[in-house]
């Protein structure tokens, strides 16, 4: 027992950390629809703004401090300057970096004794508390929510962020256990996807866009018609104008994000189909698919965490130590912000090389590497993270041939031995290739200048996937009874 | 000096190899047909839609609030 | 010990088998991750994060829905609340 592990540090706050209890009896298909609902629009609901911040107009203030990561924002879920500020960004970062630790065995953890791995779940939730906090600290004292607080206003904003955070990893969890189907943090990210991509095309909400009070509608598809017979625009500037306004979705973006999710789709249904055969029963044969993206939106997923912990820690050096002084060193190393339209703070170089463009046309005039860096890093930490997933998550080859041999079934014209070794051909060169495929997806979407939207939708329609494929298992095991269906009318496709 | 040139070129083999593992590997995908595609589009359009609206009009709620309060 | 046994033959392909099977229960004995180890968790497609109901302050999963539905309208009544009563903050 030598040597220290990690894991025993959730020990001393295991008696204050709240639990969701099991189900005692296994929860029917109808019930797990409702929680899984009902938990992603509480938290879709928690996108409410802060209370505390600073009251005066952005205007007055001669360099405010503004959104920094702007483009990681769909990818997470996350709202500026609401409860969710950073969406469910610490509960799928600490999940994932502790697996990935752990299969990695840097962290020693054995799963097969059942009290690690309680220990090892309390403390990826630790963990994700403790990055709620840190996180809202770094965006209270960089001026975030302005530039003069009062301790009690920094107490309150503290108390909403972690608290908020908390409940999201509860809602998370009570989905996990059993509630919900499988998922928590996918089923709220597919979910709050969802909503954004609807209030994007058909949003009604009007928001002000220029000084003298005009209002456009959030949805790209409503503006288009409202502006067709707007007063103060003419009937083609209003078309144009629906088509290219940068300051809120327009029709251009809203049909790229369309095209990708199609690609999505075209891409998730590309599969090698290895024929088996059961070994108790002769003349049982059927095909076994192996899906290109093998490990789904989880590359992508990875790749952004990596970005925001990139991009954190360079808002921290920047803002917080260099106050985004362009004379400093850290500045002149790390690169500073600009802020754009006093809404957003657009990373300058070389910070600027792991960040989307915020059109095409500052791609080519403004970051004319960027395509070629981000893109890189993408596929590489997306094909290095889908290998080392494919190996530790319990679907790699050897698990697979293991799950066969129980069921008994084999591969057709193989041996039995030879099963493990004809699915280590397939199972890694499908999770690399599929996860580099999408990340170049990725990368081409964000390059147009899709500022998040086209990675999240990614995530959205894959996570969605992924989702979809063990709720149909669930509802042919629950024998097609559900009232739900019934109601609805909807017959299975 | 051999070694290192050596393995120089192993590193610059790897994406190559990678590339062409990953191109075969999508030759012999088994690819929808434009008739199942469409049919998976429209299921998951449709899905997507439907939540998406669901939350869109909780979200709804969110302005008159706003309204109330700011 | 006397006499040096012949390579290849029955011996080298027995131990051989001994070390593939140690080799496979070594990586049976330490699993990476909880799915591996056969209680569920995350998959090669979702992100699964609880599986095992860990010692703690036990919480009904309704109990959790309410609350915090009741911390956001708290945060929505500290609103009214900052209003009513003008530069309170």
């Amino acid at each position: 027992m030598a040597g220290f592990r990690l894991i025993e540090l959730a020990k001393p706050f295991l008696p204050l950390l709240p639990e969701v209890e099991l189900p005692y009896e296994k929860i029917g298909f109808d019930d797990k629809v409702v929680y899984t609902i009902i938990a992603a629009l509480i938290y879709v609901f928690g996108q409410f703004p802060l209370v505390g911040m600073a009251k005066a107009p952005v205007e007055e203030v001669s360099s405010p401090v503004l959104d920094p990561i702007y483009f990681l924002r769909g990818a997470f879920a996350a709202e500026p300057k609401t409860l969710l500020e950073f969406g469910i960004f610490p509960v799928v970062s600490s999940a994932l970096v502790m697996q990935v630790l752990a299969g990695l065995k840097l962290v020693k953890v054995n799963f097969k004794v059942r009290q690690d791995r309680e220990l090892f779940q309390s403390c990826t939730k630790l963990f994700s508390i403790l990055q709620y906090f840190v996180l809202a600290n770094v965006f209270i004292f960089s001026g975030y929510y302005g530039s003069d607080l009062t301790v009690f206003q920094i107490a309150l904003l503290n108390v909403q962020l972690v608290l908020a955070g908390f409940f999201v990893t509860l809602l998370v969890e009570v989905i996990d256990k059993g509630y919900g189907f499988t998922s928590g943090s996918m089923a709220i990210t597919a979910v709050t996807i969802a909503t954004n991509f609807v209030g994007d095309v058909f949003g009604v909400n009007q928001l002000p866009v220029d000084s003298e009070g005009h209002t456009e509608a959030q949805g790209a598809v409503i503006n288009l018609l409202q502006s067709m017979r707007s007063s103060h625009k003419s009937f083609l500037g209003g078309i144009v104008g629906a088509f290219n306004r940068d300051y809120l979705p327009n029709l251009t973006t809203t049909l790229l994000v369309v095209v990708l999710a199609a690609a999505v789709c075209l891409l998730n249904n590309f599969r090698v189909e290895l024929a088996i055969r059961s070994t108790r029963t002769r003349g049982v044969n059927n095909v076994y698919p192996i899906r290109l993206l093998y490990i789904g939106g989880l590359s992508v997923l990875f790749s952004y965490v990596i970005l925001f912990y990139i991009h954190i820690a360079a808002f921290v050096l920047v803002q917080l130590v260099a106050g985004n002084d362009p004379s400093s060193v850290i500045y002149k190393i790390v690169g500073g912000y600009a802020s754009s339209n006093n809404l957003l703070y657009v990373p300058q170089f070389p910070l600027s090389l792991l960040t989307p463009p915020k059109s095409v046309w500052d791609c080519v005039t403004r970051q004319p590497l960027t395509p070629m860096t981000f893109t890189t890093f993408l596929v590489l930490t997306g094909a290095w993270f889908a290998n080392l997933w494919q190996r530790i998550s319990g679907s790699s080859a050897r698990d697979i041939s293991a799950q066969f041999k129980e069921q008994g079934i084999t591969l057709t014209g193989h041996r039995e031995q030879g099963i493990s070794k004809e699915l280590e051909k397939i199972v890694p060169v499908a999770s690399t290739t599929g996860a580099a495929v999408l990340a170049v997806l990725v990368a081409v979407g964000e390059l147009l200048g899709l500022k998040g939207k086209g990675a999240s939708i990614i995530l959205g329609v894959s996570c969605g996937f992924s989702l979809l494929e063990l709720i149909t298992v669930e509802y042919q095991q629950s024998g097609g009874q559900s009232a739900l269906t019934q109601v609805l009318g909807v017959s299975g496709a | 000096m051999a070694k290192s040139g050596n393995q120089i070129e192993k590193l610059a083999e790897a994406p190559v190899e990678f590339v062409k593992d990953g191109s075969a590997f999508i030759q012999k995908c088994k690819k929808p047909n434009s008739k199942d595609f469409t049919k998976i589009v429209r299921a998951v359009g449709i899905g997507f839609l439907a939540v998406g609206v669901i939350g869109y009009a909780i979200k709804l709620v969110h302005i008159p609030i706003r309204y109330l309060i700011v | 010990m006397s006499t040096p046994t012949p390579p290849g033959g029955h011996r080298t392909l027995q131990k051989r088998r001994q070390a593939q099977s140690a080799k496979e229960k070594q990586q049976k004995q330490s699993p990476a991750s909880t799915r591996q180890a056969g209680f569920g968790g995350s998959s090669n497609s979702v992100l699964k994060l609880y599986t095992d109901e860990a010692n703690g302050l036990r919480v009904d999963p309704l109990v959790v829905l309410f609350l915090a539905v009741g911390f956001i309208f708290s945060v929505v009544a500290l609103h009214v609340v900052a209003k009513v009563t003008g530069k309170l903050f």
